[in-house]
């Protein structure tokens, strides 16, 4: 922090907060380092570039619905219709670019549904001050019942070219990952991306501090509806049409990954590059086991002891580490 | 209306007298829109009315109520129990492997099993507790760890029951009611005596409330909780089987739609999902609402992707008119 000084009081100062912000991800990061080196060691073929677009692939829908989530987390929201979002942005998807509206037409259909989905969530919940679990509960039946009315079955289709775009073996979901994570930077340093963090840390003090806590919350809604239907719109690029059940799964796993990024269930605390490298994490776990040639079973049950694990590792590490110093003291 | 009223008319032992008390009582609401839906729905729709269709509709409420017993401790204690739709399947597939020649009642396989699920249960609890795992993400991960444990377990595939005490449990009619019904009603007295007169549900509303002030004045957290979901798993457990008895038959899968509605109907009933605040009596009219929404919708000849859609609006208007959260302080 000392050498950092030199360069002006605000840098240090913006870096010493960093610092300080990465340090409770520096576990993490050692653990998924070490799962990508296990998984290239097992599959050189990471290391080339298609081999490493893949990945990215297998990567970036729970990396967006992790981020989705975290949002939320950080606002002191959460979202258990994450899957139902995903779901619903695949088939809207599939159904309008297979119709005279062409890709264009079906991304502006994705984003807008989103947008709406989230919106209203966020509306009910916080506007109405209904409890966000149960809001979110409720919608999940309400989003996978729309999935269910735009294909009751798997159906619509993706252009092979958008397909190839997104799904071949160019890393450019690799690519549209940094995207996100950069306008996250430019969100969280506009006055209401601020304010999500003042808003799920201490509500009641932000509101009295003059911050739109109520507007913060909605928009974050809106914006992880946004990111959940635009995981879906991928989803069904990859498969190559759109399904009313294939976000199942996202909820409870991007909620996995954003706690394992270190995101707190009460609003506040935890960064986002935490919960981008918690979906690492997971994304890479699935990977492994995949590659070991675990049958699924196995994978169910690894799964869960791993999520249980790398969440109870740092606090029973800070519960042992906190008598040694108040010894010293 | 004060908050201060509020917690007067909720909190256990301070009985609820005249009518302005009553109409604040979240229980006693929740009951009044079972009665309306009800009186509705038989003028409206032929042969809703009658005794056997009601009988059938608070037999279906039976096992939604007894796992809600154990999610309305769970929250009164401030947390949650996303497992139970696991636990109810483990019960579900395994008891029907433990039965064997050398146990011609059934009872212990019944007993046996019911140590299993309350053996996961405490599990849950010491991960929440010792290893200061969110209970969200704890009981999810049990959920997980169980689905494949269950995969590796039955293979898939359903298992008929062969056991008389469940067969009975699910079958028998002493004096017309159902004996799922009874216990429910045994359970139900059990649960409101616990969370009332004992020591151990007056510990578990002070840890709902406030679990640093409950810890500081000497009570024991760790056994408390763990109690508190061990308790969960076990009313889980009994739920299990009455399904297994209900439909002869147990397969992966079964539990399911009961971690949604367990929490839904505890939410409607009234308790606080912060904790600290309820009871069982409006988790009972609670479930039975759940499940008088669900055959009303099977009435309403709907695709599937309408009768999800009405089935989340229907809870969220409820949650409405009865189920806004009280602001604390």
């Amino acid at each position: 922090m000392t050498s950092a000084s030199a360069a002006g009081p605000r840098r240090s100062l913006y870096w010493s907060v960093q610092a300080r912000r990465n340090r409770g991800i520096r576990g993490l990061a050692v653990v998924v380092a070490g799962f990508l080196a296990l998984y290239a060691a097992l599959f050189p073929g990471l290391l080339t570039l298609a081999g490493f677009a893949k990945f990215s692939q297998t990567w970036f829908p729970l990396a967006l619905t992790g981020m989705a989530q975290a949002m939320l987390m950080l606002a002191g929201g959460i979202s258990l219709s994450m899957g139902a979002t995903v779901s619903l942005g695949a088939v809207v998807a599939a159904s309008v670019m297979a119709g005279s509206l062409g890709v264009a037409g079906g991304i502006a259909a994705v984003v807008a549904t989103g947008l709406l989905v989230g919106a209203a969530t966020g509306f009910i919940a916080v506007r109405l001050r209904l409890p966000a679990i149960i809001v979110t509960l409720a919608g999940s039946f309400i989003v996978g019942g729309a999935a269910l009315l735009v294909l009751p079955r798997p159906g619509g289709s993706v252009p092979p070219w958008l397909s190839d775009l997104l799904a071949g073996s160019t890393p450019t979901a690799f690519a549209l990952l940094v995207v996100v994570m950069l306008l996250w930077k430019l969100y969280a340093a506009t006055p209401l991306g601020l304010s999500l963090y003042a808003a799920g840390e201490n509500p009641v003090g932000a509101h009295r501090s003059g911050v739109p806590v109520e507007a913060a919350l909605i928009c974050a809604y809106a914006i992880s509806g946004t990111l959940a239907a635009l995981a879906g719109l991928f989803v069904a690029a990859q498969t190559g049409s759109g399904d009313p059940v294939i976000g199942q799964a996202f909820t409870l796993n991007s909620i996995a990954a954003a706690v394992l990024g270190g995101v707190g269930f009460l609003g506040g605390q935890g960064t986002m590059r935490g919960a981008v490298m918690g979906s690492l994490l997971l994304t890479a776990m699935i990977n492994v086991m995949f590659f070991l040639g675990l049958p699924p079973v196995a994978q169910y049950i690894a799964q869960g002891l791993i999520i249980v694990g790398a969440v109870a590792l740092p606090q029973v590490a800070e519960r042992l580490r906190r008598p040694r110093k108040r010894r010293s003291t | 209306m004060t908050v201060r009223d509020r917690h007067r008319a909720m909190l256990p032992g301070r009985p609820a007298a005249g009518l302005a008390v009553l109409s604040r009582n979240r229980p006693f609401l929740t009951l009044l829109i079972v009665a309306a839906v009800w009186l509705v729905a038989s003028a409206t729709s032929r042969g809703f009315g009658s005794w056997g269709h009601l009988r059938y509709l608070v037999e279906l409420a039976a096992v939604i109520g007894i796992v809600g017993a154990g999610q309305t401790l769970v929250m009164i204690g401030g947390g949650i129990d996303l497992s139970v739709g696991a636990i109810l399947t483990v019960t579900a597939v395994g008891l029907p492997l433990l039965s064997s020649g050398a146990d011609p009642s059934g009872i212990v396989a019944i007993l046996g099993i019911l140590g299993l699920a309350s053996l996961i249960g405490a599990v849950n609890g010491a991960g929440v507790v010792y290893l200061r795992v969110h209970p969200m993400i704890m009981t999810l991960a049990t959920a997980t760890f169980l689905q494949g444990a269950l995969i590796l377990l039955a293979g898939g595939s359903a298992v008929t029951v062969h056991n008389p005490a469940v067969y009975l449990l699910g079958n028998a009619r002493p004096l017309g009611v159902p004996a799922g019904v009874v216990l429910w009603a045994v359970v139900a007295l059990a649960t409101v005596a616990v969370l009332r007169w004992s020591r151990f549900g007056a510990r578990v509303y002070a840890l709902g409330a406030n679990p640093l002030a409950t810890a500081l004045s000497g009570v024991n957290v760790p056994a408390t909780s763990v109690a508190l979901y061990a308790a969960s798993g076990l009313a889980a457990g009994l739920a299990g089987i009455l399904a297994l008895g209900m439909n002869g038959q147990g397969y992966v899968g079964i539990g399911d739609p009961y971690v949604l509605t367990s929490i839904a109907a505890v939410v409607l009933g009234g308790t606080s999902i912060l904790g600290g605040l309820g009871g069982y009596a409006g988790t009972v009219p609670g479930a039975v609402l759940l499940v008088t929404i669900s055959g009303l919708i099977t009435v309403v000849n709907a695709s599937p992707g309408w009768r999800s859609i009405l089935f989340g609006s229907l809870i969220l208007v409820l949650l409405l008119v009865s189920g806004r959260e009280v602001p604390r302080r």
